[in-house]
């Protein structure tokens, strides 16, 4: 369940759909959901993620060696939204693959598949906003992002056509890295919040226990990705379910 | 001169990227459209390219060739003679003149070629700029002499390891290091692909090559040519050698990709040809692509690696549509036939890149009359070229002096290291 406004902090996590396989994608979400994940992102592997660090390019580029597509990730939406009717499931892509699927068959699958948000980074809010009643009737929420370079009228234009929560791009860059957090990003929060009654995901850098400490009474939700990826890396998808759980516990989440 | 609707060619352009590089983009747009309509902008970057590069670029005959082959008078189009050896430092001269008006203190770029990355670095060292250029690492080993020269220009070359390995993927390394930096960095990009406003604020700066073209060919032919032909990579010096002619119906604009290996998929950067490019959105902007059924960018091959690219210019996939621009493409083999006959006829080393122009233009050439004129665009000089033309025509003697070389560059290396 997308968490309602000043509801307390839940995490968000991802799969990149392929990586390492299709099969192991299936456990490896089995195994964020038993560890308390409830918010899921389903990322269709891309040739050219430019919005991604190095983490999840590579992990794109694996994946599309083992299968992955949109196609596998509407099959493995099913699948898991299925198995796990406690969680929420995001698809997460690049435009192109979306596109040449395309996206009003692809909106129409997604949500037959379970889906029930959408992250597309390179979708500006003016390519959203047509969609919008088809979406709305699917019951499907468009993510759409703010960053701390957008303007107060962006802000208020994005945050109109925005469903389900905002994605708050934490910092300048790529994902990947480290985010600081301070009077600074708690005051472009704020700034945020003065435009939306929609609970606010902060993205880019939330990777150890201690940020989601620092995010708990800020945002509603905080995504937890690259680091979960390079724990499934690194160590198998058991071990980092593990990992996910003991993050839970440790940042009081659990 | 050819002008978008809001960004977008036809069906082609626009600007899809992510949220975080919009004002930037927005920046530049408002700063371009004001600079495009003040006349004395245009002044100023055509004194800088004369005072600098040694514009206008001569309009050439090719007298003994023409003959040889029996079909129209074939003309060059000097790009070859800018300072740092292709038409590409045009562009980049341009955007720095908005980067002074932006009091950016960095530059980034993509290159493939060598050639954007040079002129950047050369502009960057003019102008006191700090510059980072991505290069696919592939491409790094076939044009070294240019990163030899970025690096000593005072640039830093970081070689881009995903993926193919070429443009592509410098290019995809640039739009990351952008988003974190955008504040203080301005994007150079080098061709006219890209995000709203680069395809046309690129092809704004290039089309000083078509003015020029234009005014030579009425002063030396006395009349417009029969025929424009360049070469497409991403197609800025094809839309530069185009753009004043769109409306002139009688000048057949002729287009040039990378005919590579083979038709094959991956063994060739052809994509607007029946059966190569799709419509596609990616890296900012919708044009066509070389892609799979899930719209996965592909695998390209030239041996030029200025061609070696996924996508093209949006005006290109734009005027290609509709019919005003003929798409054409030479394999590999052809390209090495054309670069050797230029030079052997006429005296002229030609770039591999611009090679390809040489070997469409020159068939074109063969198939009309004596009265008729066909300019070429030959976009960039061969010197970048010299391991690649070494490589497809041998000498014992190149190779024993690169060992030569190689031993006293060692010898040098552990000497100084000693010192330390
Ligand atoms: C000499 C030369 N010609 C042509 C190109 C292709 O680029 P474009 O199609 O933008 O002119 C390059 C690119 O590196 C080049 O160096």
């Amino acid at each position: 369940m997308i968490p309602a406004q000043h509801q307390k902090l839940q995490v968000m996590s991802h799969a990149v759909v392929g990586f390492p396989t299709l099969d192991e994608n299936e456990k490896a979400i089995a195994g964020l959901v038993e560890a308390g994940v409830t918010m899921i992102e389903l990322q269709v592997p891309f040739s050219d993620p430019v919005a991604d660090g190095h983490t999840l390019v590579n992990a794109c580029y694996d994946a599309l060696k083992t299968g992955g597509s949109v196609k596998a990730t509407l099959e493995l939406a099913a699948k898991v939204s299925k198995k796990h009717p406690q969680a929420t499931f995001i698809l997460m892509s690049y435009l192109n693959p979306l596109y040449r699927y395309g996206l009003e068959k692809l909106f129409e699958d997604a949500a037959a598949a379970g889906i029930k948000a959408m992250i597309i980074p390179d979708m500006p809010v003016e390519q959203i906003e047509p969609w919008l009643p088809k979406l709305d009737a699917l019951g499907i929420a468009p993510i759409l992002m703010v960053t701390p370079n957008t303007s107060e009228e962006r802000v208020a234009k994005i945050c109109a056509s925005a469903r389900g929560f905002i994605y708050v791009v934490s910092r300048m860059g790529v994902t990947g890295k480290q985010t600081q957090w301070g009077e600074e990003f708690e005051a472009y929060v704020a700034r945020i919040r003065a435009h939306t009654d929609l609970p606010l995901a902060i993205g880019f850098g939330v990777r150890a226990a201690e940020d989601l400490k620092a995010l708990t009474g800020t945002a509603e939700i905080a995504a937890f990705c690259s680091k979960y990826i390079e724990w499934q890396r690194e160590e198998g998808s058991e071990k980092a379910a593990a990992k996910m759980k003991q993050l839970l516990v440790d940042s009081e989440l659990a | 001169m050819i002008r978008s609707e809001e960004g977008y060619f036809g069906e082609f352009g626009g600007r899809y990227v992510p949220e975080i590089l919009l004002p930037a983009l927005q920046e530049l747009e408002t700063m371009f459209s004001d600079l495009r309509d003040d006349p004395s902008f245009w002044q100023e970057y055509v004194g800088l390219c004369q005072e600098f590069s040694g514009r206008p670029t001569p309009l050439t005959p090719l007298r003994r060739l023409s003959k040889e082959l029996g079909g129209a008078q074939i003309w060059l189009k000097r790009e070859d003679l800018n300072h740092s050896g292709a038409h590409k430092v045009n562009n980049v001269l341009g955007q720095g003149l908005l980067v002074q008006r932006m009091g950016k203190k960095r530059v980034i770029a993509e290159t493939g070629a060598g050639q954007h990355g040079l002129a950047t670095a050369i502009m960057s060292a003019r102008l006191g700029l700090q510059a980072t250029i991505y290069m696919g690492a592939d491409d790094i080993e076939r044009q070294y002499s240019n990163v030899f020269w970025m690096r000593q220009l005072g640039a830093e070359v970081v070689g881009v390891e995903t993926g193919a390995r070429t443009l592509k993927e410098a290019l995809d390394e640039a739009l990351r290091d952008w988003a974190a930096t955008v504040e203080t960095t301005h994007y150079v990009l080098g061709t006219a692909c890209g995000p709203a406003p680069f395809p046309e604020l690129v092809t704004y700066f290039q089309s000083v090559i078509s003015q020029e073209m234009k005014q030579q060919a009425l002063d030396q032919i006395g009349r417009l040519p029969d025929a424009v032909c360049a070469c497409v990579g991403g197609g800025s010096n094809a839309m530069g050698a185009f753009s004043n002619f769109l409306d002139d119906t009688s000048v057949q604009l002729i287009g040039v990709e990378a005919g590579g290996r083979s038709f094959l998929p991956g063994e060739h950067s052809i994509r607007m040809l029946p059966n190569t490019g799709e419509d596609g959105i990616a890296q900012g902007y919708k044009t066509l692509f070389l892609q799979d059924e899930d719209g996965q960018l592909g695998d390209t091959h030239s041996i030029a690696a200025g061609l070696d690219y996924v996508g093209v210019s949006p005006i290109l996939s734009h005027l290609s549509r509709t019919g005003r621009v003929t798409a054409d493409s030479a394999t590999d083999t052809e390209v090495i036939e054309a670069f050797k006959l230029l030079m052997k006829t006429e005296g002229i080393i030609p770039a591999l890149e611009s090679s390809h122009a040489l070997a469409g233009g020159f068939k074109r050439a063969k198939e009309m009359s004596p009265d008729q004129h066909i300019v070429i665009n030959l976009s960039g000089r061969g010197d970048k070229d010299i391991f690649n033309i070494a490589h497809a025509f041998p000498q014992p003697e190149w190779t024993q002096f690169l060992q030569r070389e190689a031993k006293r560059a060692q010898e040098l290396e552990e000497a100084t290291k000693g010192e330390k």
